[in-house]
């Protein structure tokens, strides 16, 4: 590959790269958001340069429409963000790690981890009564008469 | 060994990457701040040196240099700050130096569109929000960070695959501006989409998206609408308690 784009390239895959260390890193609410946008830019790099390598404009197109998703999501995950803090006054993530409500017992409570105790009392269903001539399961057995003659030959119909 | 001799530098510069952002992360005990910024940087020097140098004008190369060593710079500092406020502001500059970039790649209205879009509403809607919900200053969740060094090794070998897959030989090379008109638009073909290529003008992209992509820029603008409607209806309102 030509050195020309190679290097736009590497610099997109380091933003990408960087993003995503802080995304799993921090644990801040925003810094994490801010970690997303970051691994936006290092995709939009990406796009640029390929659409400048084969010399079309759908890598700008692509990366007008990731800015417009990015300020989209920009938008949302604040307000989200300031619902959340108001309820725990607080931006780190540890506080979400568990999805339940606070009026709910913990799922991890002794008497629901336990194994749940076995029915007593298992009420035994009648089973259907067989209808018809039961069908011959193995080879050896004596061939039924089929359409009324009794040859000896293994009949294949109706025997498995 | 040959692998050794082929890739060591390229090896040796995301080690000393990675080192250098271990050493940056906040944590309980003490950072070192010097010794990460000179690792980062020194791991940043040798991954760009290594990169081969592109052709055309000496002012093209020192430019890219300039923007592609503060990208990746203020990236670091970015992921690695303990104050929001200053993290929100070392993405502003990567924002810059990614526009840099965009500028250097013809793409002159997408650079413009990029700084305003983020350093104007973004950035600001961020520090917004930081203002409002962390008054107190430096808090105990900012010193601390989760699984360093796991995420740095993973990080860093996705990017290593990465650099390898770059030297590689399977590349196509790049084609010529005069074959541009033989690549037809890929996606949305309807009565105002023609061909055009990569020119550099803001003409042929503002046709490109309203022509070719003229239900794609319908839609996004929708996804605006409900976007903006949903943030209203999620945001905290003052009735139901003050921030």
């Amino acid at each position: 590959m030509s050195g020309e784009y190679e290097g736009y390239l590497a610099v997109g895959g380091a933003l990408f790269i960087l993003g995503a260390l802080g995304f799993l890193t921090r644990r801040n609410l925003i810094l994490m958001m801010l970690s997303a946008e970051l691994m936006l830019h290092g995709v939009s790099l990406t796009f640029v340069t390929f659409g400048r390598l084969h010399n079309t404009l759908e890598g700008q197109a692509f990366t007008i429409f990731i800015l417009t998703i990015a300020a989209c999501e920009a938008g949302l995950a604040l307000a989200l963000i300031l619902a959340l803090y108001q309820k725990v006054r607080s931006l780190d993530i540890q506080v979400w790690s568990e999805l339940r409500e606070p009026d709910l017992p913990s799922p991890k409570s002794t008497n629901e981890r336990a194994d749940p105790p076995a029915p007593e009392d298992v009420r035994h269903f009648p089973r259907l009564t067989p209808a018809g001539r039961a069908p011959e399961m193995h080879e050896g057995a004596p061939q039924p008469p089929v359409n009324g003659r009794v040859d000896g030959v293994p009949q294949e119909i109706g025997v498995r | 060994m040959n692998w050794l001799q082929q890739n060591g530098w390229q090896a040796a510069a995301l080690v000393l990457m990675a080192l250098g952002i271990c050493a940056l992360m906040p944590r309980a005990r003490t950072r070192s701040r010097t010794l990460g910024l000179l690792l980062a940087f020194a791991g940043t020097a040798i991954a760009l040196w290594l990169l081969p140098t592109p052709a055309g004008l000496i002012a093209h190369s020192v430019l890219f240099w300039l923007f592609a060593a503060s990208a990746i710079l203020c990236g670091v500092l970015m992921i690695t700050s303990r104050n929001p406020v200053y993290a929100a502001l070392w993405f502003a500059l990567v924002t810059l130096a990614t526009c840099g970039l965009f500028l250097l790649q013809q793409a002159a209205f997408l650079a413009a569109a990029t700084i305003i879009v983020y350093a104007g509403a973004i950035i600001v809607t961020f520090l917004f929000v930081i203002m409002l919900a962390q008054q107190a200053g430096a808090t105990a969740y900012d010193q601390h960070s989760h699984h360093v060094v796991l995420a740095s090794v993973g990080a860093f070998v996705l990017f290593g695959a990465l650099l390898a897959t770059l030297r590689s030989d399977a590349w196509p090379a790049a084609r010529p501006p005069e074959e541009a008109a033989v690549i037809e638009p890929a996606l949305a073909q309807n009565g105002l989409s023609r061909t055009h290529g990569a020119d550099g003008k803001m003409q042929s992209l503002g046709r490109s998206l309203f022509g070719d992509y003229l239900y794609a820029v319908e839609l996004a603008g929708t996804v605006l609408l409900v976007a903006s409607i949903g943030a209203i209806a999620i945001a905290p309102r003052r009735s139901q308690g003050t921030l």
